[in-house]
């Protein structure tokens, strides 16, 4: 499988077709940027008139409601390669399985969640196939002259568009919370197709010693979410009360992350989450350029700062430049008289 | 094996983020006002580099790819502690996108006989987090992302990794070669001693190696790199009101009108 040899040749663009979507599962539990890609892989696919394809690893997958709820969220197809070494992940048995199927049935495009399983995984598929693979996809587009992938560039400050026109598939992975999940309509037609694994114990180069999952938040589906950053000093306490009195999503900072503060699923950003709330409350946050590219789409903007410099403030529609530990409390007990007297009046 | 590991770390120089403005008149990435500097999520893959020389022995080699001046980010590295460096400087390089560059690092790596390979999670100017990930691919390497802490096992011949995955942890055992990508922040990386510094940036000098040194004069470059830029446009600023609110009672109101 030495890739370099054959590096000059492109692919024969003509033989490829088709949009795949990888299901990411875990034990069973199906990470929500799949449904997202189903969503955005079956636009693209009637675009080109081709079969929007599934492809599902795991072990005993097949019995699971999985390949059902794939054809009922939209693809024409599924895919299943069922074997124990495909549970718990690892990327060399996914990357080489994935890599068989691609050589075999040369799909044109592939799409693949940009989390740290898409993302460890998605060269592993690229380096042998010769496939271009853009990283962290924001955007995909087929216009009339080729498919275009646009990424964040610079930490945000520019949007590159990435082309593929020798290579084949053009991959991407693509950052949770950018694209709409769409409903799982159960009359949608597929057919499931158990497929040849082709990697077993033997050629492993990696053992899981041990994995231990919690439950996964999902804040990319909250209408409204309250974020902290690092001027919270870990007093992360009343960012959960605003939240329950408004019924979101708390959420954080990378750095509020590292501290260990609140959990990894829940950050915004570059490296962490894309949100779209109808209100991003920012507490203790100085708006990073990372950091705002998760949050940019939110369609209200509220700032807590107690510097007036901070870059937040211009990336918020409202802002208050004051101590989060004066603003909150009195703020929930605002909030909650209101509510409670808009209840009572409803 | 008693005499350690060869240990590789990819560092690579890029413009200072901080300091990367775009010309809101013409849109134009301003990037050579820019100081050069060592991609930050490096640090943690140096620091994690020479930890792991400290207890299994061995050497560490930092490797980058770029102009003559990325020796800088070499130098930085030696600084640090690294033992030997290299530069992999070739016009031949030129417009190579991850897989190019993967794939001219796995063959330096192979070159000095890794045992493992280290890299950061993604680097601020591409953040692709495609480089190590690629480089374990071309070699048919194991590969751990997303790496947390270390546990080396020189009597197997095996590396444990606690990585980071959504939701929780695990700890995956990888058999030598192998190539590790460190999570961004995950240690503390230490700074150069005076006298180590002085030396990286006076008497040391790296190893240069061109395309050809490493066998892949023909597969680097423009020409074999499956992804093009095919355009870059200003992210448009997101509108917003930037209007300051003086008490709580206000704030309040524009949270209940949202709701
Ligand atoms: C490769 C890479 C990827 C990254 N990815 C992400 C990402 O996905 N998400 C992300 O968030 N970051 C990311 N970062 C980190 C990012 O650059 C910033 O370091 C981070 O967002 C800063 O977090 P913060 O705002 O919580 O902390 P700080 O920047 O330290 O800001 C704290 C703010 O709190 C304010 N403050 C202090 N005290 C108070 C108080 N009492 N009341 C009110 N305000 C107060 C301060 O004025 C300051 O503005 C990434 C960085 C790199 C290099
Ligand atoms: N040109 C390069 N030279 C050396 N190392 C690199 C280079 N490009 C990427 N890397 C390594 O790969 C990691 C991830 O980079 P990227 O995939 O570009 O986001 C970096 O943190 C480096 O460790």
């Amino acid at each position: 499988m030495a890739a370099g040899a054959d590096a000059d040749t492109a692919a024969d663009v003509e033989a490829h077709s088709d949009v795949w979507v990888f299901v990411e599962q875990h034990a069973g539990d199906v990470a929500g940027v799949t449904w997202e890609l189903l969503g955005k892989g079956r636009e693209l696919a009637d675009q080109k008139d081709e079969d929007l394809v599934a492809l599902v690893m795991g072990e005993a997958v097949r019995e699971t409601d999985i390949p059902e709820e794939a054809i009922a969220r939209g693809a024409d197809r599924v895919l299943v390669a069922d074997d124990p070494a495909f549970e718990p992940y690892r990327a060399d048995p996914y990357g080489e399985q994935f890599r068989h199927l691609v050589e075999v049935r040369k799909p044109d495009i592939a799409l693949i969640g940009g989390t740290h399983t898409g993302r460890d995984f998605a060269g592993r598929v690229a380096v042998p196939t010769h496939a271009g693979l853009t990283a962290d996809t924001t955007e995909l587009e087929i216009t009339d002259e080729q498919y275009e992938m646009r990424r964040p560039a610079f930490g945000g400050d520019a949007l590159a568009t990435i082309i593929c026109p020798n290579h084949r598939p053009q991959m991407s992975t693509v950052r949770p919370g950018v694209f709409d999940a769409p409903e799982p309509d159960e009359s949608q037609e597929g057919a499931v197709e158990d497929v040849e694994v082709v990697v077993g114990e033997d050629e492993t180069l990696t053992e899981v010693l041990e994995r231990e999952v919690g439950d996964v938040a999902d804040i990319t589906d909250a209408e409204i979410v309250v974020a902290g950053g690092m001027g919270l000093e870990g007093d992360v306490d009343p960012l959960w009360d605003l939240a329950d009195l408004l019924g979101g999503e708390v959420a954080a900072t990378r750095e509020v992350v590292e501290e260990g503060w609140i959990e990894p699923a829940r950050q915004v950003g570059q490296t962490g989450k894309t949100v779209r709330p109808k209100l991003y409350i920012a507490v203790g946050i100085s708006g990073a350029i990372q950091h705002v590219e998760g949050m940019d789409d939110s369609e209200t903007v509220i700032a807590i700062n107690n510097d007036a410099n901070a870059p937040i403030f211009e990336n918020a529609d409202y802002g208050i430049v004051a101590d989060y530990a004066d603003v909150l409390p009195e703020l929930i007990e605002i909030l909650r008289e209101r509510l409670d007297a808009q209840e009572v009046t409803a | 094996m008693t005499d350690g590991w060869n240990i590789v770390v990819c560092v690579k120089q890029v413009p200072d983020a901080d300091e990367v403005s775009i010309d809101p008149e013409t849109g134009i990435l301003n990037r050579a006002d820019a100081e050069a500097v060592m991609n930050s999520p490096d640090y943690n893959a140096v620091e994690a580099a020479l930890e792991v020389r400290d207890v299994v022995g061995g050497t560490v080699t930092a490797v980058t790819m770029g102009p003559a001046s990325a020796d800088e980010v070499l130098q930085v590295a030696v600084g640090m502690g690294a033992d030997n460096a290299v530069l992999l400087t070739d016009r031949a390089f030129g417009g190579s996108d991850t897989w190019p560059t993967s794939l001219a690092l796995a063959r330096a790596a192979e070159e000095l006989d890794a045992d493992v390979v280290f890299g950061g999670e993604e680097t601020t100017d591409s953040s692709t987090g495609q480089v190590p990930p690629g480089i374990a691919a071309h070699n048919d390497w194991a590969q751990l992302t997303y790496v947390e802490g270390l546990e080396p096992r020189p009597e197997e011949d095996r590396l444990v990794a606690k990585r980071d995955v959504e939701g929780g942890y695990e700890r995956v055992a990888a058999d030598l070669p192998v190539v590790v990508a460190m999570e961004f922040g995950e240690n503390e990386p230490r700074t150069a001693g005076l006298h180590r510094k002085i030396y990286a940036e006076t008497d040391f000098e790296p190893v240069e190696w061109s395309a050809a040194d490493i066998g892949v004069e023909d597969e680097v470059g423009l020409a074999v790199s499956p992804t093009q830029v095919g355009g870059m446009a200003t992210a448009e600023p997101v509108p917003r009101e930037q209007e300051m609110v003086e008490g709580v009672e206000e704030l309040a109101d524009h949270i209940v009108e949202v709701l």
